[in-house]
């Protein structure tokens, strides 16, 4: 048993790897550990021909799984782009370990990321000591990466400076690194290539050149596309982060979170479940995380302040604060949608009453 | 096939460019004598037609009912359907071309056949279809090929095709392998609901065969479905099918071309199987050699034409990304939706907006056909002439003007007529205003135009008689509007058109664009037309439950929206939305809806109350709700006082005072307390604010009737101070003459003061 507190992908499913090796008969891009074929296989799950079971890592649509894959094989760069909580990180992590053996090339975007953590930096000691050489550089991720054909991983690309985000062209058109300071240059190895993630709501944050861009491929990773889909996905948060927090309250009933999973659908899609009646939607993203967060926050209401179960107006308080995010725009879309969908529909009174109350 | 057999049979995929390609190859290498095509014969003196320069694909084959027009089906060609590309072959070498299907005269005659091809239903259905993307996976006797295909993991029957094409060299030995694969099929699979008289068509079809054969004919080509090659080979003998074929039904029919479009091809209709995208189609019919990349070009040139950044370096990425995808999915070509994917990861930064221009522009890439002039008259037009001939209102080339009274059916129905052709967008008549009152009048001026028999030839793809086609075009139009206004412009002008069939649809589009509409004066515009439809039902046949639930839902959003909506307006805007709040309380009391009316007190009450509320509006609000009840005197007296208090700014009280009075100054007749503090305000004006205020206030008692006014002016003769003693009692009257009168009042009212005791 091991005592790390979270295990790469690549550590935990180490097993599955070998499996899919073996499986594996079909042609590998160069320095790729699995083909195309065993990647997809490996992330959307299947049953190898010896009857192994392989778990799938992405619940969702299969044809967008193969288009990222194909990019990677093309030499153009992989983005990522989804609201928050789409397992944008989650997809290019698996992706790295899959293709590369090692999804740990990676540079966090943030508003303070620098050139260094894109290219290279200076031991200075050592620059002081013994003056220019490869030994005194600092080598980056994305560095080691060319060096070594790997796939690099570029968290949240679009916070990242946009001077430091253009030093990223040269090594995605030319696949080359220059170094200035000692006249030479790292060139890529096959195998090399860049997934970035990036936040769809964030896009002015610092929306990348066009230069920049078209050296991307772009692959939109969706928000869960039914209501089971969804539903299990919150059930299986809630319930784990319910332990985690200790929480003594019940775990939620299903038809709860089917309550609040079809509400935040319906407003998010603009459309009822049924298709019948439009909607307005609130200017928040309604993400599924802040579906999880909800019924968390109703669950600790529950159990500190009320009998220990879940009842409609623990959830009330939450649910109104994650619509309402334009105290003006989205307070009308939220009792336009409180009066003409949730007070007409059958088993819905305690929660229209519990909203109306807040 | 023995050598002594005539006959070829290319089995086909019905609008598939590949099976074009090889049934065009396949005749010139064959050079027949006879050409048989899967067709009416209904539809073959048309035939030479096709060849005329005035003939341009997409069109369509229509059989109908004379008298009976809605029943019909229709036969579309495109440039790269196999059947015009055999059509065309026979033409361009004096082949003769036959069409040998069972004739439509006894499908149409035989009653199962009719649900599936009566236009409304496929109609529907397509529309159905039309709206939901993902296309279902086709019926196996349909489109064989398609199925196939997506048997071996192609989306698309023609990449499937081509593939097939390119691993054979000769072309004669595709169709071989269709026979092969048909026959397998239709062994092995047992496929969904039976088509109704599968069996007499085939028949029909080999007796046709056999007819050609024994005309002496020695190299018969025969073009049909690939499903039903293999029923065409083995030939029973000609007794039993003549059994089969005996005595079946038959009525009269009549056929002709009518234009088609891309849009239409994708709706299933005679041939059955409708196809996804017949512009891609056409693209690989007019470029065979190297699809993606010219697909792709085509794509970055359209998102260029449309400001959106597309160079030739994303092309070559795209190419190649398309071409991996078909790899690591185990195929050798890309196919439509490699293509789309590989475009929406390049092209699009991953947005799917682009994806659906390409899909209008290219995919479907909608293109309207035409016929020679020579072509028999459309149902459409013959269906114009009847009306014409029945209501005495011949097309005129000079102009008339035409008086109807919709109380007489003959005038009624004209009138219907000419709004049907309005909304089709042929313009015959153009309404006019009327003179006098009442709404039983219409004015019109008639004038025909050549353009507008043009215009009714390419209306003729909705329907065949005009209710049908305005009805359908409605429909679309409905389908397509995203506009509050236009939607409710077009019910009033269904509702003018008579057309009940497009109310449903009608009404669910406008509940739909409603909800999202945040715009509250749209929202009050379209409520009055739609209330007056419920409160005096003056459609036939409408489902009015359904205009409740479209009156109630804009009800509701009318009242929560309305006091953000009614907050800061200048004085035009307030205006406009003054006239707007007193339709819509009209229309709110015409109804007399409790709970609405109930909602629209709470938000009057909230809007008197809501701070910096433009006068006008603040003040009708008060007269409202002092209407209804809502208010009494002393809370009126008191919000006006507060309105037109010194504190405020003149103008504004002057406008609270236009917005309380207009139409009528009863109200200040009747309650002293508002005169008082009326009078009280004016007198109070200082001279600099009160020349600019007197036009407002003229304008304002300008709308009272002229007793009204005369009333007011005798009241302020009396001064002030008669006027607060007008309510006491007078003591101060001469005795005398005041008993002088008593003796004529007594006899006026029947009392005899002088004979108590009688006479």
């Amino acid at each position: 048993m091991t005592t790390l507190l979270r295990e790469h992908a690549e550590q935990q499913f180490a097993v599955e790897f070998d499996e899919l090796a073996q499986a594996d008969n079909r042609s590998r891009p160069p320095n790729w550990k699995l083909s195309p074929w065993a990647v997809a296989t490996y992330l959307l799950g299947g049953v190898l021909p010896n009857g192994y079971q392989i778990i799938p890592k992405y619940i969702g649509d299969r044809r967008l799984m193969e288009v990222a894959i194909a990019t990677l094989a093309t030499d153009r760069a992989l983005l990522l782009l989804g609201v928050p909580g789409t397992a944008k990180t989650w997809v290019s992590e698996h992706l790295a370990a899959a293709v590369s053996g090692d999804s740990t090339a990676l540079v966090q975007g943030t508003a303070g990321t620098s050139e260094e953590a894109v290219r290279y930096g200076w031991n200075y000691a050592r620059l002081l000591a013994e003056g220019p050489s490869l030994e005194a550089l600092v080598p980056s991720p994305i560095m080691r990466s060319m060096e070594m054909g790997k796939i690099a991983r570029l968290e949240e690309l679009t916070r990242i400076p946009a001077d430091v985000q253009d030093a990223l062209i040269t090594v995605l058109s030319e696949k080359t690194l220059p170094i200035p300071e000692l006249n030479t240059e790292i060139q890529a190895q096959k195998g090399f290539n860049i997934i970035a993630t990036a936040n769809d709501r964030d896009r002015g944050v610092n929306e990348p050149s066009s230069a920049l861009k078209r050296r991307f491929n772009t692959v939109v990773l969706p928000l869960p596309a039914t209501l089971d889909e969804e539903v299990s996905i919150v059930q299986q948060r809630v319930e784990s982060i319910g332990k985690t927090l200790e929480l003594p309250a019940e775990p939620p009933a299903l038809e709860e979170i089917r309550r609040l999973v079809t509400l935040f659908r319906e407003l998010r899609n603009g459309l009822t479940l049924d298709g019948k009646t439009k909607i307005k939607s609130p200017s928040g993203t309604l993400s599924v995380a802040e579906a999880i967060s909800v019924m968390n926050n109703g669950l600790a209401l529950a159990a500190h302040f009320g009998d220990g179960r879940l009842h409609a107006q623990d959830l009330a308080a939450g649910l109104v604060g994650a619509v309402i995010k334009d105290p003006v725009q989205d307070r009308i879309v939220w009792q336009e949608y409180l009066e003409t969908v949730v007070k007409e529909r059958d088993g819905w009174k305690d929660l229209y009453r519990a909203c109306r109350e807040v | 096939m023995t050598s002594d057999n005539p006959f070829t049979l290319l089995g086909i995929r019905h609008h598939g460019p590949g099976s074009a390609r090889s049934v065009r190859h396949a005749l010139e290498e064959l050079q027949p004598d006879m050409i048989l095509v899967e067709g009416p014969p209904d539809a073959e003196d048309l035939l030479p037609l096709a060849g005329q320069p005035g003939m341009r694909p997409p069109v369509a084959l229509l059989i109908y009912l004379p008298d009976q027009p809605q029943r019909a089906v229709y036969y579309p060609f495109a440039e790269f359907s196999p059947e015009w590309q055999a059509i065309q072959y026979g033409l361009r070498h004096a082949v003769p071309v036959r069409f040998m299907d069972l004739p439509q005269a006894q499908r149409l005659a035989l009653p199962e056949d009719s649900p599936p091809d009566t236009p409304d239903a496929t109609w529907q259905d397509a529309q159905e279809d039309a709206a939901d993307p993902p296309p279902p996976t086709p019926l196996l006797r349909q489109d064989p090929l398609s199925w196939v295909a997506h048997v071996t993991g192609y989306g698309d029957g023609e990449r499937w095709w081509e593939h097939l094409i390119e691993q054979r060299q000769d072309n004669r030995d595709v169709f071989q392998a269709i026979l092969e694969l048909m026959t397998a099929l239709r062994a092995e699979a047992t496929p969904e609901p039976p088509e109704p008289h599968e069996a007499l068509r085939e028949a029909f079809m080999r007796k046709v065969m056999r007819q050609a054969q024994r005309q002496g004919c020695e190299r018969i080509a025969v073009v049909c479905g690939a499903w039903h090659v293999p029923a065409l080979l083995r030939m029973p003998s000609a007794k039993e099918d003549d059994a089969l074929l005996k005595g079946l039904p038959k009525v009269k029919v009549t056929a002709t071309w009518v234009p088609w479009t891309h849009g239409r091809l994708t709706y299933a209709s005679g041939y059955g199987a409708g196809i996804e995208a017949p512009g891609f189609y056409q693209h690989l019919w007019d470029t065979p050699e190297r699809v993606s990349v010219g697909w792709l070009s085509r794509v970055a040139q359209l998102l260029r034409e449309h400001d959106l950044n597309a160079s030739t370096a994303s092309v070559i990425e795209a190419v190649r990304l398309a071409d991996t995808l078909a790899s690591l999915r185990g195929r050798a070509l890309p196919d439509l939706s490699d293509l789309n994917e590989a475009t929406q990861a390049v092209f699009c930064a991953g947005d799917s907006l682009p994806l659906r221009l390409i899909h209008e522009q290219l995919t479907v890439g909608e293109c309207l056909g035409q016929i020679p002039e020579a072509t028999p008259m459309l149902p459409l037009q013959q269906d114009l002439l009847r009306l014409q001939k029945r209501l005495r209102l011949p097309a005129e080339a000079s102009q008339r003007v035409l008086e109807l009274d919709l109380r007489k059916s003959n005038d009624l129905e004209r009138s219907q007529m000419l709004h049907r052709l309005h909304l089709l967008s042929i313009p015959w008549g153009q309404g006019e205003r009327t003179s006098g009152k009442g709404t039983f009048k219409e004015n019109w001026r008639l004038q025909w135009k050549p353009e507008l028999a043009v215009a009714l030839i390419e209306a003729n793809v909705w329907g065949n008689t005009l209710v049908d086609a305005a009805t359908a075009f409605t429909q679309d139009r409905v389908r397509h509007s995203e506009q509050l206004t236009e939607l409710t412009h077009l019910t009033e002008q269904v509702l003018l058109a008579d057309l009940p069939a497009t109310m449903g649809e009608l009404m669910t589009r406008l509940q739909n664009v409603a909800a999202v509409t945040s715009d509250i004066p749209h929202l009050l515009e379209a409520l009055p037309p739609l209330a007056n439809i419920l409160r005096y039902g003056n459609v036939r046949q409408t489902d009015t439950g359904l205009v409740a639930q479209v009156v109630n839902g804009l009800a509701t959003r009318i009242c929560i929206g309305l006091p953000a909506a009614c907050s800061a307006l200048d004085d035009e805007a307030a205006q406009s939305m003054f006239s707007r709040l007193l339709t819509f309380n009209n229309a709110l009391t015409l109804l007399q809806d409790d709970q609405q009316l109930q909602q629209w007190r709470a938000v009057l009450q909230r809007l008197v109350r809501q701070q910096g509320l433009h006068g006008l509006l603040a003040g009708r609000g008060c007269r409202l709700l002092f209407e209804q009840n809502e208010l009494d005197v002393a809370a009126v007296e008191e919000y006006m006082a507060l309105a037109i208090s010194m504190a405020n700014e003149p103008h504004s009280a002057a406008s609270w005072i236009e917005g309380f009075l207009h139409g009528s100054g009863l109200i200040l007749l009747h309650h002293e307390g508002l005169w008082r503090i009326l009078d009280h305000w004016v007198m109070n004006l200082r001279e600099d604010a009160f020349l600019p205020l007197l036009p407002l206030i003229r304008r304002t008692f300008a709308t009272f009737s002229a007793a009204e006014r005369r009333q007011m002016g005798a009241r302020l003769q009396q001064g002030p101070q008669q006027l607060l003693d007008s309510r006491n009692d007078v003591d101060d009257f001469e005795e005398t003459r005041g008993n002088g009168v008593l003796p004529l009042v007594m006899q006026l009212l029947g009392l005899n003061e002088e004979n108590p005791s009688g006479a």
